[in-house]
């Protein structure tokens, strides 16, 4: 990974005219910067829509002003070099061979949908043979689901599911899972056309084994393989050669500042040339991923532009990425440790599998029995408590006993985040609002969420 | 149905110097001729969308389980009752015409794909179908197996009679080749060259020839020219909010006449590419959850239509006023170049194309592209210029001097004054008196 004096944005400084007087951001410079965030909300949910520093705003707003003021100018001489720029920048950070395999888009969801389209597009064409097989986990993102069924299931092909153990206890469990899932995958002959692997998965959330995971698909035969890691960049290291995966779609606005929204998609480059396509065609359509998605019409790609901002934010900080990264995975950590201690339950998965999320069980007197109580109680922690912190609901699987507490069976988990802006005081609100809903004798059915 | 229902007193005409003053943030020194291509937007208008973005930034979980749906359903709403669609859920808001045009073609491939359309089968489109849109039949449904008819249409153009006659013989000619026409793809107004196309009637003729599905892009649509949907008759219109209806970038509409929502045939259902959470609720309810991103462009549609009451006769005036104006400009200037308009001022909207004195030599695309950079560096207009290739290419040997190849492509919008366009005048007036041809401009650097 480069350092930060590598990325040669040096010009791009007359953009932010920020007065360096200390070596590194302090605590007060860190809250203005995040001054926007509603005060009195413990904001503990950095994993869903991500956060965005005052300084990267104002660098968005710029740009914005610039279209307004000129758009035919901006067009022609301003756009695609600053595309190009954060593309570099990105390209130097994840380790990519060529900024030509580095395209920006809007999200991960969108990532997705370029990868299945092209699968679906074989499948309809007849490349692909009907009911060949494409694999994901069954926690896959349900936006990444519904892209199977529009794009895969719905030009023929079969889609396997591989189970996630959860709570977990280390990567083998992932591994031995996985091969059960290609195996069947594999069964009657089928070749394995895609799979899907999340980096971090989302709900429940843990870090996966996914060099592991990519290489045992190429040994298997399994022809591409997608890492969605919605969650990564940001929150682990990530280096798209070593975890060797053809497409890897990662969003800049969660863990590494950018504006909404924002993300790469890494498709490495092969012998045959790529058949992945924008699905908003224009006027680029057949000169390169990378070039198609940077004009997909008239829109707002201010913050693609605002990229190279986040980077100058990100090395404001001692450590530049990585201490934050590792100060981030440290305090969720202790959090978490300090939430399972206080409720009396566990951690969902070990620290090792845990990036800047970590799953907390909850009270199992909180009687959590389905996914509509653990909206509940989500909805009642934010109404009554302002708290923000998603809720995973974990059913018992037939046959297995589940994790206890000292009342019960822990059925569900809250998914804390920690990014700069978070203080121990979020988490002894969500600590304390969970002991006083206990305490009450209230479970989610009999909460108030108004 | 007005959706806005939170203003309860209407807010004042806007004079002269506050229109100014909302468009302020352009650039004082530039003659900004040419709103068609990336629209504007006022003041009032961008800091509403900042405190849509600034309630995202705030509390995002809060703001995507409470406030964006009813918010987008509030501009849906408004959108519907601008043109006169019946029913709100005919209408789906979305980036662009570009993205709308994708939706419906990736729809038509499926229909390949599944059988529905038969390898061969034929789309209509007219050969002035803006660049992104041919791309994007290309690479839905020619992939696919279909087949292609371009309309030829004529440039300049003296009556609508003209094009329908060459629609007819388009479609005259997929029959005669054996061909069913699945679907045409009409544009109101076109963009270069920029002619209003008499949809309608055309619509009609689609009906009368069994043509399946006609699809109208209507980029420069609303507030540009009239917009009915019902009158119009097709069964997909798409229109850009951003360019002539003062909204940000960007937003635009898609209206489809027989969508059924959540639990219609899924295959049936036209579909936003960027598949998410929603799919299958209907293609409103999918393309207003498309992933974590910037949705703020489409909230501010009421205050957009806001805006636009501010104006003497709202929408209705500000189009009448920028047509007449922009008449106004055209003939000014043909006059003062001694050239011609390239479509009679009945075939105009909001812009008009005035062709360009023969002496300057524009003999092709780049030349087009240079002679306007130059504009652009050195007298500081902004205006989109046409190369007339298919005028050019059928030149006479002795015409070789005086025919007109380029037309410039001038809009009107509220914030124009005279002055953008006596610069324009006075440009090409010191251009010609310089002797200046476009092969004396050096090729630019690439970006």
């Amino acid at each position: 990974m480069e350092t930060s004096e590598d990325h040669g944005n040096g010009e791009l400084n007359h953009l932010t005219k920020k007065p360096r007087l200390t070596r590194f951001i302090t605590e007060s410079a860190i809250a203005d910067e995040f001054a926007h965030h509603q005060p009195g909300v413990a904001r503990i949910n950095n994993g869903s829509f991500g956060s965005c520093p005052g300084s990267v705003l104002s660098s968005q707003r710029e740009w914005q002003l610039k279209f307004l003021r000129q758009p035919d100018d901006f067009y022609f001489n301003g756009l695609r070099k600053g595309i190009l720029r954060s593309r570099t920048l990105v390209k130097d950070l994840v380790g990519a061979a060529d900024v030509e395999e580095v395209s920006l888009i809007d999200n991960a969801t969108t990532g997705a949908a370029i990868v299945l389209q092209q699968i679906g597009r074989a499948f309809a064409e007849g490349r692909f043979d009907r009911n060949d097989a494409v694999l994901m986990f069954h926690c896959a993102f349900q936006a990444v689901k519904k892209s199977m069924e529009a794009y895969v299931r719905r030009a023929g092909g079969s889609v396997i599911e591989v189970r996630l153990p959860f709570p977990i206890l280390c990567d083998e469990e992932i591994i031995t899972e996985f091969r059960k899932g290609l195996e069947k995958a594999k069964s009657n002959g089928r070749k394995v056309r895609l799979a899907i692997i999340d980096h971090i998965t989302s709900m429940p959330s843990v870090v996966t084994p996914v060099k592991e995971l990519v290489r045992i698909c190429r040994e298997e035969g399994v022809d591409q393989v997608f890492v969605d890691a919605a969650h990564a960049i940001g929150s682990v290291e990530v280096n798209v050669q070593e975890i060797g995966a053809d497409f890897y779609v990662s969003n800049l606005h969660k863990w590494f500042f950018c504006p909404p929204s924002v993300a790469f998609l890494y498709c490495k480059k092969s012998g045959s040339s790529l058949d992945a396509h924008h699905p908003v065609v224009s006027h680029e359509y057949g000169n390169g991923l990378p070039t198609e998605s940077s004009w997909i019409g008239t829109r707002d790609y201010s913050s693609q532009l605002a990229v190279p901002t986040a980077f100058e934010f990100v090395n404001s900080f001692e450590g530049g990425i990585r201490g934050i990264m590792k100060r981030n995975h440290d305090e969720v950590v202790k959090m978490g440790e300090m939430l399972a201690e206080s409720w009396g339950t566990n951690l969902g998965a070990p620290p090792e599998m845990c990036a800047s999320m970590v799953m907390v069980g909850l009270p199992s007197r909180l009687y959590v029995t389905s996914d509509d109580d653990a909206l509940r109680l989500r909805s009642h922690l934010r109404a009554y408590y302002g708290v923000e912190v998603p809720i995973h609901y974990q059913g018992p699987r037939d046959g297995e006993d589940g994790v206890k507490d000292e009342y019960g069976i822990v059925t569900a988990y809250v998914r804390i985040s920690h990014q700069v802006y978070n203080t121990l005081d979020d988490y002894c609100k969500l600590r304390d609002a969970i002991n006083q809903i206990v305490d009450n004798k209230k479970t989610c059915k009999t909460l108030l969420i108004e | 149905m007005n959706g806005d229902a939170s203003h309860s007193k209407k807010k004042p005409k806007l004079s002269p110097p506050e229109i100014s003053a909302e468009f302020s943030h352009h650039d004082p020194a530039v003659a900004r001729i040419n709103n068609g291509s990336f629209g504007c937007c006022p003041r009032s208008v961008t800091a509403a969308q900042r405190d849509w973005q600034h309630q995202f930034l705030r509390q995002p979980d809060n703001f995507f389980l409470n406030l964006l749906q009813p918010a987008i359903s509030r501009s849906r709403s408004l959108v519907a009752s601008l043109v006169n669609a019946p029913h709100v859920d005919q209408i789906s808001l979305v980036d662009n015409a570009t993205t709308a045009a994708a939706i419906f073609l990736q729809h038509c491939a499926w229909s390949f794909a599944e059988g529905r359309f038969s390898p061969g089968d034929a789309a209509v489109m007219l050969h002035y179908a803006y660049g992104a849109v041919k791309k994007s039949v290309e690479a839905y449904i020619t992939r696919a197996g279909g087949h292609v008819i371009e309309v030829d249409l004529p440039f300049p153009v003296k009556s609508e009679d003209e094009i329908i006659t060459e629609f007819r013989k388009a479609l005259a000619k997929g029959k005669s080749e054996g061909r069913k026409v699945r679907i045409a793809v009409i544009d109101h107004v076109t963009s270069m060259p920029a002619v209003v196309i008499p949809v309608k009637e055309l619509v009609k003729i689609c009906r009368e020839e069994g043509v399946e599905q006609v699809f109208v892009d209507a980029a420069h649509g609303i507030g540009c020219v009239d917009v009915d949907v019902q009158e119009i008759g097709a069964d997909f219109y798409t229109s850009n909010l951003h360019k002539w209806f003062f909204c940000p970038p960007s937003v635009a509409f898609l209206y489809c006449r027989n969508q059924s929502n959540a639990g219609g045939d899924t295959q049936l259902q036209l579909h936003h590419p960027v598949v998410s959470h929603e799919y299958g609720n209907g293609l409103p309810v999918e393309s207003g959850w498309i992933g974590t991103r910037d949705y703020s462009a489409q909230l501010v549609v009421p205050s957009a239509a806001e805006f636009v009451e501010r104006f003497p006769g709202g929408i209705d005036g500000i189009k009448a006023g920028n047509h007449s104006a922009v008449v106004e400009m055209g003939e000014m200037l043909a006059k003062a170049w001694g050239t011609n308009l390239g479509s009679p001022p009945e075939m105009c909207g909001s812009m008009i194309m005035v062709g360009l004195p023969a002496c300057l030599g524009i003999g092709s695309e780049s030349d087009s592209l240079k002679l306007r950079t130059h504009l652009r560096d050195c007298f500081a207009v902004e205006v989109p210029i046409y190369f007339n290739k298919r005028r050019h290419d059928r030149r006479g040997e002795e015409e070789a001097g005086g025919v007109i190849t380029g037309y410039v492509r001038i809009s009107y919008q509220v914030y124009n004054k005279v002055e953008d366009y006596e610069r324009l005048r006075d440009a090409v007036d010191k251009l010609v008196n310089d002797g200046f041809t476009c092969a004396s401009l050096v090729e630019p650097e690439s970006d």
